[in-house]
């Protein structure tokens, strides 16, 4: 088609409205503080090129590639021509192939998404969006009629450049001024989808791409900095009361939420039917900046979602365009603990330990060496030692009962292998993943810095941790010049230098659960498989959900001292998975997950319940000693 | 337009170095070691500052200051107090010990000369567990004094305000009580806030208003002659590992583990944990009156 002045006049319109839709989209982002982020493009064309974030969900991701390039190479082609080049007959022809085919895939993708949309049930589904995909549709049907118009007149309807056209020509009557029309409505089409595309759903093309673009580089484990007011003439912003106390990063992520609904599915909360749906909370946020961006936050999500989540990451983990719904809530959280004195009654008593004695048990510094007691563990002070590691203990360690059983092990296994190391007894704090993560951001700072000065008293270099959220805290939020090893891989290194032999058989067919502070937070899910297998007579099997799809026990995000009074016992579910897979022991790698898992199938009644252990106190119990 | 009546509260808070341990090893030290002790406001009397805030907003308003007596040594934890909603802070300057009537009466004349319709503290410390200061102060003030207090319920038709107190086993009473009085708290219904950001860094800012008062002006009456520190505890050691093999108990129990309780942990449903305790009851013979108990 030739561009007329009136065509391009059209154009200039469309694309006016396209820029003024780009700068409200801008503004909505301008209204949050400032974030300096950097830029990534080659990341942005590996995530276009592959769609392998995309594809996590195959079914979904194959319709977005194939409507994602089915769309850019019809806009290519749709260019091209007004350039007058002249191609070499047989490239031309694979091009109009190549077209066609791929046109056909774009239809085929944009039916998948119309129908998705239009059975979603707004609750449970992604959010029913309808104009932008039927126009997208239209401007696909149309185009490829008017091909297979054009076919039709020129009375070479099956050529192997254009089967698709070619097997429409059949159907199409040979009239110019059908193909007249259809060529008119696919440009109208195509206009108005450009000019409404920043308005519309469709805007997450543009927010969508650029939130992968400017995607977080700090450790995914690592949860946002709270800015407050340290330098001069800086107010403190505590936590997200407004639209505007969000930076601008983080509406851009709002933006870019498409409501695909695959954070819902992969949540612990929603699954168990709690009020919490991390897609809702972005909607609701996105509705806030449209609507009303100088309100405040405080009823935007009700508390009872708020206290749902469990920071397992499954929504971060899960989303297409990075976006992170867990951020916000965290955020919220801050705002609604620090910035209006609301913790739920259940936390208070813990979070006022950790203020009074700097342990979530309130028993006091002067009780953290106990677990110690006749275990032959030297303080890291202790003359002559000249430790390799610090064993950092924390709160389940030194004082839950359960807990401490996996140090003893772990002293035993560290005791066998050699290794010199210490602990910091009384001089440790919690490490404050749970003030942390329930909203105390200065709560979280004094216990960091009380134990950040313990590391520099010490000089320490590296720090074997075994409770996940520990290990998560220390190496991702203290920023400190230290290396920091979650105890499994530490001991299945020893394993592999031999520092240490398994002797005795675990005859048993025993699953692991995945800890989520170990696997989606921190990327280790292969050294738990490996750990267990080097224990003899282990037979390794699956879990349903395991590794990024494993679901979480509920015990994290300080829900550990929260009740859970709505919908089902996450970790009751959880149990459920396990008494499926038929096993009789299960491995796992965290305090929170072993007490929550215990409690769980404990309450499933099973006639053989399975055990739960940690997999260090496994290889423990296979370790071959030296009288 | 008449002033609207704003109740003045003074909550007295206590500072202690409450010893939640005692792990030292030197007789000297009354076997304390610095770790053993943490400086602390008297829960109770973080209780009362609670209840202030709900006497407050049962008034329509109401301005809150705390009364301190004694060195300034939980300075952290009286601003966090500030921080919950008390506008002001008082601190009597005094060093030398003093027994619990000399401490009211010099509260007494602080709380005259700062002013209040309601004197609230807790219902006694965790340090000495006098449980004194409170009516005391209502005999120094010549006020009515309410012990106990677990909540109040508003302003009565009759005038006075409405207090709920616990009366003992369980039982609640509520007292109609008048205006100016001296409440000391109990834990109940009063739930404590959790102080804001705002609020906190506002307390930090705050300073403290001291008041000076001749030491010897009042006399003590009940005076302490000797303390006994409790003999230290030795540390329950933990109970040998039933998962370790015998040659691993042995050695724990050589090295002086206590001998593991005996008993079963009731798990399932609570139907079911009530299905096991009932029959762990009828097994030993605690239902049919069979069962003997043991002498001496």
């Amino acid at each position: 088609m030739l561009l007329t002045a009136f065509d391009l006049l059209l154009i200039g319109i469309s694309l006016m409205v396209f820029l003024a839709g780009l700068e409200k989209l801008k503004r909505s982002w301008r209204m949050g503080r400032k974030e300096a982020c950097r830029r990534d493009l080659k990341g942005f064309l590996g995530y276009l090129l592959g769609h392998g974030k995309i594809l996590q969900n195959p079914r979904t991701g194959m319709a977005h590639l194939l409507v994602f390039w089915g769309f850019l190479f019809s806009l290519l082609m749709g260019i091209l021509p007004q350039f007058g080049l002249s191609l070499p007959l047989l490239f031309a022809g694979c091009l109009s192939l190549l077209s066609d085919l791929v046109g056909a895939g774009l239809l085929l993708g944009l039916l998948y998404f119309l129908t998705r949309r239009i059975k979603s049930d707004a609750r449970t589904g992604p959010r029913r969006v309808i104009l932008p995909v039927a126009l997208l549709l239209v401007i696909v049907l149309s185009g490829l009629l008017a091909e297979g118009t054009r076919l039709s007149i020129m009375e070479t309807p099956l050529a192997w450049r254009t089967p698709i056209g070619g097997l429409l020509a059949l159907a199409m009557p040979p009239s110019p001024l059908l193909m007249q029309i259809m060529i008119r409505v696919h440009f109208f089409a195509l206009l108005i989808f450009i000019a409404i595309l920043p308005f519309s759903f469709m805007g997450h093309l543009i927010s969508g791409s650029l939130n992968v673009v400017y995607r977080q580089k700090r450790p995914r484990g690592a949860l946002r900095e709270m800015d407050l007011g340290n330098r001069p003439g800086e107010e403190p912003v505590v936590g997200a009361r407004s639209i505007s106390d969000f930076t601008w990063k983080q509406l851009l992520d709002v933006q870019a939420c498409v409501s695909c609904g695959r954070c819902d599915e992969g949540c612990p909360a929603a699954i168990s039917g709690k009020p919490l749906s991390p897609r809702q909370v972005m909607g609701e946020i996105q509705d806030r900046v449209r609507l009303s961006p100088s309100e405040t936050l405080k009823k935007s999500v009700s508390s009872d979602a708020l206290w749902a989540c469990t920071t397992c990451m499954a929504c971060v983990d899960r989303c297409p365009v990075y976006a992170s719904p867990m951020d916000k809530l965290m955020d919220l959280r801050r705002a609604k603990v620090m910035g209006e004195g609301l913790l739920p009654e259940a936390a208070k008593d813990m979070m006022r330990n950790l203020e009074i004695y700097g342990d979530v048990n309130g028993r006091g510094p002067a009780h953290r060496e106990d677990w110690a007691m006749h275990l032959g563990v030297p303080h890291i002070s202790e003359e002559g030692l000249n430790a390799e590691i610090l064993l950092w203990v924390g709160c389940s360690g030194a004082f839950h009962p359960r807990y401490r059983e996996t140090y003893g092990a772990m002293v035993r296994i560290l005791q066998a292998a050699g290794v010199r190391f210490g602990i910091l007894g009384r001089e440790e704090s919690c490490c404050g993943d749970g003030a942390r993560r329930l909203g105390d951001e200065t709560l979280f700072r004094s216990l960091r810095k009380k134990n950040v000065a313990a590391f520099r008293k010490y000089h320490i270099r590296k720090i074997v941790c075994l409770c996940p959220h520990g290990y998560n805290t220390l190496k991702n939020e203290y920023h400190g010049d230290f290396e920091v090893i979650h105890g499994i891989p530490f001991v299945l290194e020893l394993i592999k230098k031999r520092k240490i032999s398994l002797k005795y058989p675990e005859n048993m067919r025993m699953a692991i659960h995945d800890p989520c502070y170990l696997g989606r937070v921190n990327g280790i899910y292969d050294a738990l498989r490996e750990a267990a297998v080097s224990v003899p007579g282990i037979e390794l099997r699956e879990l349903k959900r395991n590794r990024e799809n494993a679901l979480c026990c509920g015990g994290g995000g300080g829900r550990m001292w929260l009740h859970e009074s709505i919908g089902e016992s996450i970790n009751q579910l959880r149990a459920q998975d396990v008494a499926e897979a038929g096993v009789n022991l299960v491995g796992t790698a965290c305090p929170y997950c072993l007490t929550m898992l215990e409690d769980g199938i404990n309450a499933l009644e099973m006639e053989k319940p399975p055990r739960v252990m940690d997999l260090i106190e496994i290889i423990d119990s296979a370790l071959e000693r030296v009288y | 337009m008449a002033e609207r009546h704003v109740m003045r509260i003074i909550v007295c808070v206590k500072q202690i170095a409450h010893t939640y341990a005692r792990t030292g090893k030197e007789l000297n030290r009354h076997y304390l070691s610095p770790e053993d002790a943490v400086f602390r406001i008297n829960p109770y009397d973080e209780l009362a500052v609670g209840a202030a805030l709900r006497a407050g907003e049962l008034a329509g308003g109401g301005r809150i200051s705390l009364l301190t007596l004694g060195p300034i040594i939980a300075e952290k934890e009286l601003k966090r107090c500030l921080a919950l909603g008390a506008e002001g802070l008082y601190q009597i300057h005094m060093a030398a010990e003093m027994d619990p009537w000399q401490k009211s009466a010099f509260l007494a004349k602080a709380i005259d000369k700062i002013g209040a319709d309601l004197v609230l503290c807790g219902k006694e410390s965790l340090d000495t567990r006098n449980g004194q200061v409170g009516a005391l102060l209502g005999c120094h003030l010549n006020r009515p004094f309410v012990s106990g207090v677990r909540d109040f319920h508003g302003a009565s038709k009759e005038g006075g305000l409405l207090v709920e107190r616990s009366a003992g086993r369980g039982k609640r009473e509520i007292i109609r009580c008048f205006l100016p009085a001296v409440c000391s708290v109990d834990a109940g219904s009063i739930r404590l806030p959790v102080p804001t950001y705002d609020s906190m860094e506002k307390s930090r800012n705050l300073p403290v208003q001291k008041l000076m008062f001749d030491e010897n002006m009042v006399p003590p009456k009940a005076v302490r002659t000797r303390i006994g520190p409790p003999r230290p505890r030795p540390k329950a050691p933990s109970p040998p590992d039933s998962e370790l093999n015998a040659h691993d108990r042995i050695k724990e129990l050589l090295t002086g583990s206590r001998l593991e309780k005996k008993g079963e942990m009731l798990t399932g449903s609570l139907s079911s944990q009530v299905d096991g305790f009932i029959s762990f009851l009828e097994l030993n013979d605690f239902l049919n009156g069979t069962r003997k108990e043991p002498e001496g």
